[in-house]
Protein backbone atom coordinates (compact mmCIF):
# COMPACT_ATOMS: atom_id res chain seq x y z
CA UNK A 1 0.00 0.00 0.00
CA UNK A 2 2.92 2.75 0.59
CA UNK A 3 6.07 2.04 -0.99
CA UNK A 4 9.08 3.97 1.12
CA UNK A 5 12.31 3.83 -1.39
CA UNK A 6 15.72 4.77 -0.28
CA UNK A 7 14.55 8.36 1.19
CA UNK A 8 16.12 11.01 1.85
CA UNK A 9 15.44 14.71 3.23
CA UNK A 10 17.65 17.23 3.95
CA UNK A 11 16.15 20.82 5.74
CA UNK A 12 19.15 22.97 4.10
CA UNK A 13 22.63 21.51 5.64
CA UNK A 14 20.58 19.02 7.97
CA UNK A 15 20.47 15.52 6.82
CA UNK A 16 16.94 14.64 8.83
CA UNK A 17 16.44 11.08 6.96
CA UNK A 18 19.15 9.22 5.62
CA UNK A 19 17.92 6.39 3.27
CA UNK A 20 14.40 4.58 4.52
CA UNK A 21 13.24 1.86 3.44
CA UNK A 22 10.11 0.54 4.03
CA UNK A 23 6.87 -0.99 2.82
CA UNK A 24 3.16 -0.88 4.64
CA UNK A 25 0.96 -3.49 3.71
CA UNK A 26 -2.95 -2.71 3.56
CA UNK A 27 -5.01 -3.03 6.62
CA UNK A 28 -1.69 -2.96 8.65
CA UNK A 29 -0.99 -0.69 11.47
CA UNK A 30 2.11 0.67 11.26
CA UNK A 31 3.99 2.58 15.00
CA UNK A 32 6.36 4.44 14.46
CA UNK A 33 8.88 5.22 18.09
CA UNK A 34 12.03 7.05 18.61
CA UNK A 35 13.59 9.74 20.16
CA UNK A 36 12.60 13.53 19.16
CA UNK A 37 14.41 14.77 16.33
CA UNK A 38 14.96 11.32 14.77
CA UNK A 39 12.79 12.48 12.11
CA UNK A 40 9.51 10.48 12.81
CA UNK A 41 7.28 13.37 11.80
CA UNK A 42 8.96 14.09 8.23
CA UNK A 43 8.60 10.61 7.46
CA UNK A 44 5.39 10.91 8.14
CA UNK A 45 4.67 14.52 6.05
CA UNK A 46 6.82 12.81 2.99
CA UNK A 47 4.39 10.34 2.97
CA UNK A 48 1.62 12.47 1.71
CA UNK A 49 3.80 14.97 0.22
CA UNK A 50 4.02 17.64 3.30
CA UNK A 51 7.63 17.41 2.44
CA UNK A 52 9.21 16.56 -0.77
CA UNK A 53 11.66 14.38 -0.11
CA UNK A 54 15.45 15.76 -1.61
CA UNK A 55 16.27 11.76 -2.95
CA UNK A 56 14.32 8.20 -3.06
CA UNK A 57 10.72 7.58 -3.92
CA UNK A 58 7.46 6.89 -2.40
CA UNK A 59 4.46 5.23 -3.96
CA UNK A 60 1.37 5.26 -2.16
CA UNK A 61 -1.48 2.48 -3.54
CA UNK A 62 0.11 2.25 -6.62
CA UNK A 63 0.41 5.86 -7.24
CA UNK A 64 3.80 7.39 -7.32
CA UNK A 65 4.34 10.86 -6.05
CA UNK A 66 5.78 12.57 -9.08
CA UNK A 67 3.43 15.66 -10.12
CA UNK A 68 1.19 18.33 -8.57
CA UNK A 69 -2.07 15.98 -10.04
CA UNK A 70 -0.53 13.16 -8.39
CA UNK A 71 0.15 14.91 -5.40
CA UNK A 72 -3.32 16.12 -4.66
CA UNK A 73 -4.43 12.39 -5.63
CA UNK A 74 -2.77 10.79 -3.22
CA UNK A 75 -3.44 13.43 -0.38
CA UNK A 76 -7.36 12.40 -1.48
CA UNK A 77 -6.29 8.81 -0.33
CA UNK A 78 -4.65 9.58 2.82
CA UNK A 79 -6.08 11.06 5.54
CA UNK A 80 -3.89 12.95 8.45
CA UNK A 81 -3.99 13.65 12.13
CA UNK A 82 -1.86 16.50 13.67
CA UNK A 83 -0.85 17.02 17.24
CA UNK A 84 -1.91 20.20 17.29
CA UNK A 85 -5.37 19.01 15.78
CA UNK A 86 -4.84 22.05 13.28
CA UNK A 87 -9.56 22.50 12.83
CA UNK A 88 -10.23 25.51 11.16
CA UNK A 89 -11.54 27.72 13.39
CA UNK A 90 -13.70 29.77 11.74
CA UNK A 91 -16.17 27.06 11.17
CA UNK A 92 -18.26 24.97 12.92
CA UNK A 93 -17.63 21.24 13.43
CA UNK A 94 -19.55 19.91 10.72
CA UNK A 95 -18.05 22.61 8.70
CA UNK A 96 -15.01 21.61 9.50
CA UNK A 97 -15.82 18.16 8.46
CA UNK A 98 -17.98 18.72 5.39
CA UNK A 99 -15.59 21.36 3.50
CA UNK A 100 -12.65 19.07 2.11
CA UNK A 101 -15.68 16.46 0.71
CA UNK A 102 -17.60 19.60 -1.18
CA UNK A 103 -14.49 21.04 -2.45
CA UNK A 104 -12.36 18.18 -3.37
CA UNK A 105 -15.04 15.08 -3.88
CA UNK A 106 -17.65 17.74 -4.99
CA UNK A 107 -20.38 15.66 -2.91
CA UNK A 108 -23.05 17.37 -2.96
CA UNK A 109 -24.19 19.21 0.66
CA UNK A 110 -26.85 17.28 2.16
CA UNK A 111 -25.02 13.91 1.14
CA UNK A 112 -21.88 15.80 2.84
CA UNK A 113 -23.96 16.55 5.99
CA UNK A 114 -25.22 13.11 6.31
CA UNK A 115 -21.26 11.61 6.25
CA UNK A 116 -20.42 13.87 8.52
CA UNK A 117 -23.35 13.29 10.90
CA UNK A 118 -22.17 9.42 10.95
CA UNK A 119 -18.89 10.01 11.36
CA UNK A 120 -19.63 12.26 14.58
CA UNK A 121 -21.83 9.61 15.81
CA UNK A 122 -18.51 7.42 15.57
CA UNK A 123 -16.74 9.53 17.48
CA UNK A 124 -18.81 10.19 20.36
CA UNK A 125 -19.93 14.18 19.26
CA UNK A 126 -23.37 13.89 17.75
CA UNK A 127 -24.42 16.71 19.96
CA UNK A 128 -21.73 18.90 18.74
CA UNK A 129 -22.09 19.44 14.84
CA UNK A 130 -22.52 22.88 15.34
CA UNK A 131 -19.90 24.08 17.99
CA UNK A 132 -17.12 25.85 17.00
CA UNK A 133 -13.57 24.38 17.70
CA UNK A 134 -12.87 26.43 20.65
CA UNK A 135 -15.78 25.55 22.49
CA UNK A 136 -14.58 22.38 23.01
CA UNK A 137 -12.08 20.78 24.77
CA UNK A 138 -8.61 18.77 23.33
CA UNK A 139 -10.20 15.52 23.45
CA UNK A 140 -12.84 16.31 21.48
CA UNK A 141 -11.48 18.52 18.93
CA UNK A 142 -8.79 16.26 17.98
CA UNK A 143 -11.71 13.49 17.62
CA UNK A 144 -13.40 16.29 15.36
CA UNK A 145 -9.99 16.14 13.42
CA UNK A 146 -9.96 12.40 12.67
CA UNK A 147 -14.19 12.74 11.98
CA UNK A 148 -12.70 15.38 9.13
CA UNK A 149 -9.93 13.44 7.76
CA UNK A 150 -12.33 10.20 7.65
CA UNK A 151 -15.04 12.35 6.03
CA UNK A 152 -12.62 12.07 2.76
CA UNK A 153 -12.91 7.99 2.78
CA UNK A 154 -9.03 7.70 3.05
CA UNK A 155 -7.88 4.24 2.42
CA UNK A 156 -4.70 5.15 4.74
CA UNK A 157 -4.43 7.86 7.94
CA UNK A 158 -1.32 8.98 9.27
CA UNK A 159 -1.41 10.14 13.25
CA UNK A 160 1.14 12.60 14.17
CA UNK A 161 1.62 12.52 17.81
CA UNK A 162 -2.43 12.71 18.00
CA UNK A 163 -2.18 12.35 21.81
CA UNK A 164 0.86 14.35 22.96
CA UNK A 165 -1.02 18.01 23.30
CA UNK A 166 -3.88 16.49 25.55
CA UNK A 167 -4.63 16.80 28.92
CA UNK A 168 -3.93 12.80 30.55
CA UNK A 169 -7.66 12.37 31.33
CA UNK A 170 -8.59 12.45 27.88
CA UNK A 171 -5.61 10.37 25.83
CA UNK A 172 -7.98 7.58 26.24
CA UNK A 173 -11.18 8.64 24.23
CA UNK A 174 -9.16 9.30 20.67
CA UNK A 175 -7.17 6.66 21.41
CA UNK A 176 -10.44 4.56 21.55
CA UNK A 177 -11.24 5.98 17.92
CA UNK A 178 -8.30 5.00 16.75
CA UNK A 179 -8.26 1.70 18.11
CA UNK A 180 -11.63 1.21 16.53
CA UNK A 181 -10.91 2.46 12.71
CA UNK A 182 -7.86 0.05 13.70
CA UNK A 183 -9.78 -3.25 14.11
CA UNK A 184 -12.08 -1.87 11.25
CA UNK A 185 -9.03 -2.53 9.10
CA UNK A 186 -7.74 1.02 8.35
CA UNK A 187 -4.27 0.80 6.99
CA UNK A 188 -2.40 3.12 9.74
CA UNK A 189 0.84 4.67 10.42
CA UNK A 190 1.41 6.39 14.04
CA UNK A 191 3.65 8.23 15.26
CA UNK A 192 2.87 8.32 19.15
CA UNK A 193 4.50 7.98 22.45
CA UNK A 194 1.68 5.28 23.61
CA UNK A 195 3.74 1.95 24.00
CA UNK A 196 0.44 0.40 25.59
CA UNK A 197 -1.29 1.54 22.83
CA UNK A 198 1.31 0.60 20.28
CA UNK A 199 1.55 -2.96 22.09
CA UNK A 200 -2.30 -3.18 22.15
CA UNK A 201 -3.08 -2.07 18.31
CA UNK A 202 0.25 -2.29 16.23
CA UNK A 203 0.88 -4.71 13.83
CA UNK A 204 4.57 -3.50 13.13
CA UNK A 205 6.50 -1.46 14.89
CA UNK A 206 9.55 1.01 13.58
CA UNK A 207 12.30 2.44 15.69
CA UNK A 208 14.13 5.25 14.27
CA UNK A 209 16.80 7.26 15.48
CA UNK A 210 19.17 10.41 13.55
CA UNK A 211 17.19 9.68 10.44
CA UNK A 212 17.34 5.72 9.93
CA UNK A 213 15.14 2.90 10.82
CA UNK A 214 17.12 0.81 12.96
CA UNK A 215 14.93 -1.57 14.05
CA UNK A 216 11.64 -3.04 12.96
CA UNK A 217 9.29 -6.07 13.72
CA UNK A 218 5.94 -7.10 15.96
CA UNK A 219 5.38 -5.31 19.05
CA UNK A 220 6.46 -8.04 20.93
CA UNK A 221 9.93 -8.32 19.57
CA UNK A 222 10.50 -5.01 19.70
CA UNK A 223 9.60 -4.41 23.20
CA UNK A 224 10.58 -7.24 24.82
CA UNK A 225 13.40 -8.65 22.77
CA UNK A 226 15.24 -5.45 21.38
CA UNK A 227 17.91 -6.64 19.17
CA UNK A 228 19.63 -3.06 18.65
CA UNK A 229 21.67 -1.51 21.24
CA UNK A 230 20.13 2.03 20.79
CA UNK A 231 16.26 0.39 21.16
CA UNK A 232 16.96 -0.93 24.02
CA UNK A 233 18.73 2.19 25.36
CA UNK A 234 15.65 4.09 23.93
CA UNK A 235 12.86 1.83 25.42
CA UNK A 236 14.57 1.83 28.87
CA UNK A 237 13.93 5.37 29.53
CA UNK A 238 10.54 5.43 28.35
CA UNK A 239 8.52 2.16 29.30
CA UNK B 1 -8.48 90.47 11.42
CA UNK B 2 -12.07 89.78 10.77
CA UNK B 3 -13.55 86.36 10.70
CA UNK B 4 -16.34 85.64 8.14
CA UNK B 5 -18.62 83.31 9.19
CA UNK B 6 -20.94 83.96 6.55
CA UNK B 7 -18.47 83.01 3.53
CA UNK B 8 -18.54 79.32 5.88
CA UNK B 9 -21.98 79.31 5.49
CA UNK B 10 -22.22 80.42 2.04
CA UNK B 11 -19.81 77.98 0.88
CA UNK B 12 -20.38 74.78 2.60
CA UNK B 13 -23.01 73.47 0.52
CA UNK B 14 -20.43 73.83 -2.43
CA UNK B 15 -17.33 71.98 -0.67
CA UNK B 16 -19.97 69.44 0.68
CA UNK B 17 -20.30 68.63 -3.32
CA UNK B 18 -16.30 68.44 -3.39
CA UNK B 19 -16.32 65.54 -0.04
CA UNK B 20 -19.16 63.90 -2.31
CA UNK B 21 -16.51 63.63 -4.96
CA UNK B 22 -13.60 62.56 -2.05
CA UNK B 23 -15.55 59.80 -0.81
CA UNK B 24 -16.36 58.72 -4.15
CA UNK B 25 -12.44 58.64 -5.05
CA UNK B 26 -11.74 57.23 -2.01
CA UNK B 27 -14.30 54.53 -2.51
CA UNK B 28 -13.15 53.44 -5.78
CA UNK B 29 -9.92 53.65 -5.09
CA UNK B 30 -9.92 51.57 -2.24
CA UNK B 31 -11.92 49.10 -3.23
CA UNK B 32 -10.08 48.68 -6.55
CA UNK B 33 -7.06 48.44 -4.30
CA UNK B 34 -8.39 45.88 -2.09
CA UNK B 35 -8.88 43.47 -5.09
CA UNK B 36 -5.09 44.60 -6.29
CA UNK B 37 -4.04 44.34 -3.08
CA UNK B 38 -5.33 41.16 -2.18
CA UNK B 39 -3.68 39.51 -5.48
CA UNK B 40 -0.32 41.23 -5.32
CA UNK B 41 -0.49 40.14 -1.18
CA UNK B 42 -0.18 36.41 -2.33
CA UNK B 43 1.94 36.43 -5.39
CA UNK B 44 4.23 37.94 -3.02
CA UNK B 45 4.01 34.93 -1.35
CA UNK B 46 4.06 32.69 -4.10
CA UNK B 47 6.74 29.86 -4.97
CA UNK B 48 6.95 31.22 -8.16
CA UNK B 49 9.61 33.46 -8.31
CA UNK B 50 8.89 35.56 -10.93
CA UNK B 51 5.62 36.23 -9.96
CA UNK B 52 6.96 36.98 -6.40
CA UNK B 53 9.46 39.24 -8.09
CA UNK B 54 6.77 41.18 -10.14
CA UNK B 55 5.20 41.71 -7.08
CA UNK B 56 7.67 43.22 -4.89
CA UNK B 57 8.87 45.60 -7.66
CA UNK B 58 5.60 46.74 -7.84
CA UNK B 59 5.45 47.26 -3.95
CA UNK B 60 8.58 48.75 -3.69
CA UNK B 61 8.21 50.98 -6.56
CA UNK B 62 4.69 52.46 -5.30
CA UNK B 63 6.14 52.69 -2.02
CA UNK B 64 9.34 54.21 -2.69
CA UNK B 65 7.47 56.99 -4.63
CA UNK B 66 5.68 60.04 -4.05
CA UNK B 67 1.91 59.82 -4.33
CA UNK B 68 2.31 63.04 -6.01
CA UNK B 69 4.76 62.19 -8.37
CA UNK B 70 2.55 59.21 -9.39
CA UNK B 71 -0.47 60.58 -9.90
CA UNK B 72 1.83 62.70 -12.39
CA UNK B 73 3.42 59.89 -14.08
CA UNK B 74 0.05 58.54 -14.35
CA UNK B 75 -2.01 61.73 -15.58
CA UNK B 76 0.90 62.21 -18.18
CA UNK B 77 1.62 58.97 -19.24
CA UNK B 78 -1.91 57.23 -19.77
CA UNK B 79 -3.33 59.91 -22.40
CA UNK B 80 0.26 58.65 -24.44
CA UNK B 81 -0.51 54.77 -24.09
CA UNK B 82 -4.35 54.97 -24.89
CA UNK B 83 -3.80 57.80 -27.26
CA UNK B 84 -6.37 60.57 -26.11
CA UNK B 85 -6.92 63.19 -23.46
CA UNK B 86 -8.15 61.17 -20.25
CA UNK B 87 -10.23 62.52 -17.89
CA UNK B 88 -9.11 63.45 -14.22
CA UNK B 89 -11.63 61.23 -12.79
CA UNK B 90 -10.12 57.95 -14.56
CA UNK B 91 -6.77 58.94 -13.52
CA UNK B 92 -7.37 59.98 -10.31
CA UNK B 93 -9.04 56.66 -9.37
CA UNK B 94 -6.25 54.92 -11.23
CA UNK B 95 -3.31 56.44 -9.23
CA UNK B 96 -5.20 55.96 -6.17
CA UNK B 97 -5.87 52.93 -6.91
CA UNK B 98 -2.63 51.16 -7.93
CA UNK B 99 -1.05 53.32 -4.63
CA UNK B 100 -3.56 51.60 -2.13
CA UNK B 101 -3.07 48.39 -3.94
CA UNK B 102 0.36 48.27 -2.87
CA UNK B 103 -0.21 49.11 0.64
CA UNK B 104 -3.24 46.49 1.18
CA UNK B 105 -0.58 44.20 -0.61
CA UNK B 106 1.43 44.33 2.21
CA UNK B 107 -1.52 44.52 4.45
CA UNK B 108 -2.71 41.20 3.21
CA UNK B 109 0.45 39.59 3.02
CA UNK B 110 0.78 40.38 6.58
CA UNK B 111 -2.26 39.20 8.03
CA UNK B 112 -1.81 36.03 5.81
CA UNK B 113 1.78 35.21 7.50
CA UNK B 114 -0.34 35.69 10.46
CA UNK B 115 -2.40 32.17 10.48
CA UNK B 116 -0.68 29.40 11.56
CA UNK B 117 0.80 27.02 9.16
CA UNK B 118 -0.95 24.03 10.74
CA UNK B 119 -4.24 25.59 8.56
CA UNK B 120 -2.18 25.43 5.53
CA UNK B 121 -1.11 21.95 5.59
CA UNK B 122 -4.18 20.41 7.41
CA UNK B 123 -5.97 21.96 3.88
CA UNK B 124 -3.75 20.49 1.86
CA UNK B 125 -3.25 16.83 3.54
CA UNK B 126 -7.54 16.81 3.40
CA UNK B 127 -6.96 16.66 -1.13
CA UNK B 128 -7.66 20.69 -1.24
CA UNK B 129 -5.60 22.38 -3.48
CA UNK B 130 -3.35 25.89 -2.30
CA UNK B 131 -5.78 28.14 -4.00
CA UNK B 132 -9.08 26.63 -2.34
CA UNK B 133 -7.55 26.61 1.34
CA UNK B 134 -6.67 29.94 0.38
CA UNK B 135 -9.82 30.71 -0.19
CA UNK B 136 -11.87 28.86 2.16
CA UNK B 137 -9.09 28.53 4.95
CA UNK B 138 -6.61 31.28 4.86
CA UNK B 139 -7.96 34.38 3.51
CA UNK B 140 -11.27 34.33 5.87
CA UNK B 141 -9.27 33.93 8.79
CA UNK B 142 -6.93 36.80 7.55
CA UNK B 143 -9.28 39.17 6.04
CA UNK B 144 -10.85 39.29 9.88
CA UNK B 145 -7.50 40.34 11.73
CA UNK B 146 -6.63 42.90 9.28
CA UNK B 147 -9.65 45.00 9.32
CA UNK B 148 -8.06 47.40 11.45
CA UNK B 149 -5.04 48.01 9.26
CA UNK B 150 -7.49 48.50 6.25
CA UNK B 151 -9.20 50.95 8.48
CA UNK B 152 -6.21 52.97 8.56
CA UNK B 153 -5.46 52.69 4.98
CA UNK B 154 -9.04 53.74 4.29
CA UNK B 155 -8.19 56.98 6.31
CA UNK B 156 -4.77 57.70 4.59
CA UNK B 157 -5.96 57.45 1.01
CA UNK B 158 -9.14 59.90 1.74
CA UNK B 159 -6.74 62.30 3.22
CA UNK B 160 -3.81 61.57 0.40
CA UNK B 161 -6.84 62.02 -2.06
CA UNK B 162 -6.35 65.72 -1.38
CA UNK B 163 -3.47 65.42 -4.13
CA UNK B 164 -5.26 65.20 -6.80
CA UNK B 165 -6.13 68.70 -6.67
CA UNK B 166 -3.04 69.04 -8.66
CA UNK B 167 -4.75 67.68 -11.64
CA UNK B 168 -7.69 69.91 -11.81
CA UNK B 169 -9.87 67.07 -10.31
CA UNK B 170 -12.62 68.88 -7.79
CA UNK B 171 -12.61 67.00 -5.13
CA UNK B 172 -13.08 69.09 -1.70
CA UNK B 173 -9.37 70.49 -1.64
CA UNK B 174 -9.39 71.93 -4.79
CA UNK B 175 -13.07 73.25 -4.29
CA UNK B 176 -11.55 74.55 -1.43
CA UNK B 177 -8.85 76.73 -3.87
CA UNK B 178 -11.21 77.51 -6.25
CA UNK B 179 -13.60 79.46 -3.68
CA UNK B 180 -10.73 81.12 -2.39
CA UNK B 181 -9.33 82.41 -5.05
CA UNK B 182 -13.04 84.13 -5.83
CA UNK B 183 -13.04 85.24 -2.51
CA UNK B 184 -10.02 85.29 -0.65
CA UNK B 185 -10.96 83.69 2.62
CA UNK B 186 -7.96 81.30 3.08
CA UNK B 187 -8.31 80.89 7.01
CA UNK B 188 -12.11 80.42 7.05
CA UNK B 189 -11.94 77.93 3.82
CA UNK B 190 -9.49 76.05 4.94
CA UNK B 191 -10.52 75.60 8.60
CA UNK B 192 -13.79 73.96 7.31
CA UNK B 193 -11.96 71.92 4.54
CA UNK B 194 -10.21 70.75 7.52
CA UNK B 195 -13.29 70.19 9.18
CA UNK B 196 -15.46 68.40 6.57
CA UNK B 197 -11.99 65.81 6.59
CA UNK B 198 -12.08 65.09 10.32
CA UNK B 199 -15.68 64.59 10.28
CA UNK B 200 -15.34 62.08 7.52
CA UNK B 201 -12.40 60.41 8.79
CA UNK B 202 -13.72 60.20 12.43
CA UNK B 203 -17.12 58.41 10.80
CA UNK B 204 -14.35 55.66 9.37
CA UNK B 205 -12.41 54.97 12.22
CA UNK B 206 -15.72 54.70 14.29
CA UNK B 207 -17.40 52.17 11.51
CA UNK B 208 -14.11 50.70 11.50
CA UNK B 209 -14.09 50.00 15.45
CA UNK B 210 -17.60 48.89 15.13
CA UNK B 211 -16.57 46.14 12.66
CA UNK B 212 -13.78 45.10 14.65
CA UNK B 213 -16.14 44.57 17.86
CA UNK B 214 -18.80 43.06 15.75
CA UNK B 215 -15.80 40.40 14.30
CA UNK B 216 -14.79 40.40 17.48
CA UNK B 217 -17.78 39.22 19.83
CA UNK B 218 -19.04 37.16 16.80
CA UNK B 219 -15.92 35.51 16.23
CA UNK B 220 -17.27 32.84 13.03
CA UNK B 221 -18.45 33.12 9.80
N1 LIG C 1 10.75 22.60 8.24
C1 LIG C 1 11.92 22.33 8.83
N2 LIG C 1 13.00 23.10 8.59
C2 LIG C 1 14.19 22.81 9.16
N3 LIG C 1 14.41 21.78 9.97
C3 LIG C 1 13.39 20.97 10.25
C4 LIG C 1 12.09 21.20 9.69
N4 LIG C 1 11.25 20.24 10.13
C5 LIG C 1 11.99 19.45 10.94
N5 LIG C 1 13.27 19.88 11.00
C6 LIG C 1 14.36 19.24 11.73
O1 LIG C 1 14.45 17.91 11.33
C7 LIG C 1 14.74 17.06 12.43
C8 LIG C 1 13.73 15.97 12.53
O2 LIG C 1 12.48 16.55 12.84
P1 LIG C 1 11.16 15.72 13.06
O3 LIG C 1 10.10 16.70 13.39
O4 LIG C 1 10.93 14.82 11.91
O5 LIG C 1 11.53 14.85 14.33
P2 LIG C 1 10.59 13.94 15.22
O6 LIG C 1 11.20 12.61 15.25
O7 LIG C 1 9.19 14.04 14.75
O8 LIG C 1 10.74 14.63 16.64
P3 LIG C 1 9.62 14.87 17.78
O9 LIG C 1 9.48 13.59 18.53
O10 LIG C 1 10.22 15.94 18.62
O11 LIG C 1 8.36 15.30 17.11
C9 LIG C 1 14.83 17.96 13.65
O12 LIG C 1 16.16 18.23 13.91
C10 LIG C 1 14.10 19.20 13.23
O13 LIG C 1 14.63 20.32 13.87
MG1 LIG D 1 7.39 14.93 15.50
Amino acid sequence: MIDIKNVHKHFGKLHVLKGINAHIAEKEVVVIIGPSGSGKSTLLRCINYLEEPTEGEIVVDGIPLTNQANINKVREEVGMVFQRFNLFPHKSVLENIILAPMTVRKTPKSEAIKIAQDLLVKVGLADKEHAYPEQLSGGQQQRVAIARALAMKPKIMLFDEPTSALDPEMVKEVLDVMKSLAHEGMTMVIVTHEMGFAREVGDRVLFMDEGRLVEEGSPEEIFTHAKEERTKSFLSKIL
Amino acid sequence: MNFDFDLIVRSFPLLLVGAGVTVQITAFSVSLGLLIGMFVGIARLSNTWIIKALAAVYVDFIRGTPLLVQIFLIYFALPIIVGQRIDPFIAAITACSINSGAYVAEIFRGGIQSIDKGQMEAGRSLGMTWGQTMRHIILPQAFKRIIPPLGNEFIAMMKDSSLVSVIGFEELTRRGQLIIARTYGSFEIWLSVAFIYLIMTFTISRLVDYLERRYKIDDRH
